[in-house]
C-alpha cells in the first residue's frame, strides 16, 4: 500500500508550492471543471483555450438589438436568482428582502461575477497537471486558485447539505449514499484552502 | 467580527449604495454572501 500525503500549500519565492498526487490532481480538476461548467463556461474550452470566451449561440432568433446592446455593456436578462441551489450560493442575491433591488444588482453584476469565477476556475485548470505532481503557484494564479478552491467547497457544501457546524458535515449522510465519498473531499478542500491563505499571509 | 462566529453575520462596509453594492460584488467574487440593506 503507497499512502500519498494528501496536497497542502507552502510558501515558496514569489508564491506558493503544493505538490498533488494524480488522483488529487484530478479531483481537483474535475471539481472545478464541474463548477465553471455551472456557470456557463463551454465545457470544450473550459479547459485548454483562456480566453476563448464567446457566449453560446442560442438555437432560433437571432439575439435582438437590444441584447447585443446589453451584452456589450454586461448586463443579463436574467433578475431572479438561478433555480439550481449551487448557482444561487455562487451568485446570491445582494439584497434580502427586497426582490427589486436584487434584480437590479443582479442584472449589472451577473455577468461579471460569472466571468470572474470561471476565469479563475481555468487558472488552476492551466496550472495543475492532470497528472499531478509539484506545482508553483505566482501570488496573482494563488489568489485565483483560492476563489476556485473556495467556489468549490460552496458547491460541494450545498450539494452536501452543509449548514452552520463544520465538524457535522457528512453526518446526516448514509455511507451507501454516493455523496459520502466528496466529505472527505469537502474536508481536504478546506485543509488546502487553509494552506494556501497561511502560505499567502 | 465576534458577531460573524455567534450570528453568522455581520456589517462590514457602510456607506452609500453605490459603494456597497461595489463592495457586495466583490464580496461575491470570493464567495461570500453580502447583502446590502438599508438603514433606518
Amino acid at each position: 500500500v503507497t499512502e500519498v500525503p494528501v496536497a497542502r500549500f507552502r510558501a515558496s519565492q514569489g508564491g506558493v508550492t503544493a505538490r498533488f498526487g494524480a488522483a488529487q490532481a484530478r479531483i481537483v480538476r474535475d471539481l472545478v471543471s464541474q463548477v465553471a461548467e455551472l456557470l456557463g463556461a463551454d465545457p470544450e474550452t473550459a479547459e485548454d483555450h483562456p480566453g476563448a470566451d464567446t457566449p453560446p449561440v442560442p438555437d432560433g432568433p437571432g439575439p435582438s438589438d437590444g441584447q447585443v446592446l446589453e451584452a456589450a455593456f454586461g448586463l443579463t436578462d436574467a433578475t431572479e436568482a438561478p433555480r439550481d441551489p449551487v448557482l444561487a450560493r455562487l451568485l446570491p442575491d445582494a439584497y434580502r428582502d427586497d426582490p427589486e433591488a436584487a434584480g437590479e444588482f443582479r442584472r449589472y453584476t451577473e455577468l461579471s461575477l460569472r466571468d470572474g469565477k470561471v476565469a479563475a476556475a481555468r487558472t488552476v485548470l492551466g496550472t495543475l497537471p492532470a497528472r499531478g505532481g509539484r506545482i508553483r503557484l505566482s501570488q496573482p494564479d494563488a489568489e485565483a486558485w483560492l476563489r476556485a478552491l473556495n467556489d468549490v467547497r460552496l458547491a460541494l457544501g450545498v450539494r452536501l447539505g452543509v449548514t452552520d457546524d463544520f465538524e457535522e458535515v457528512g453526518n446526516g449522510i448514509n455511507p451507501a449514499d454516493p455523496r459520502a465519498a466528496y466529505v472527505w473531499v469537502y474536508h481536504w478542500l478546506a485543509y488546502l484552502q487553509e494552506s494556501l491563505v497561511e502560505a499567502l499571509s | 467580527m465576534l458577531d460573524v462566529h455567534h450570528k453568522g453575520r455581520a456589517v462590514v462596509s457602510s456607506g452609500a449604495r453605490e459603494s456597497m453594492e461595489r463592495d457586495a460584488e466583490t464580496l461575491h467574487g470570493f464567495g461570500l454572501w453580502a447583502t446590502v440593506s438599508h438603514d433606518k
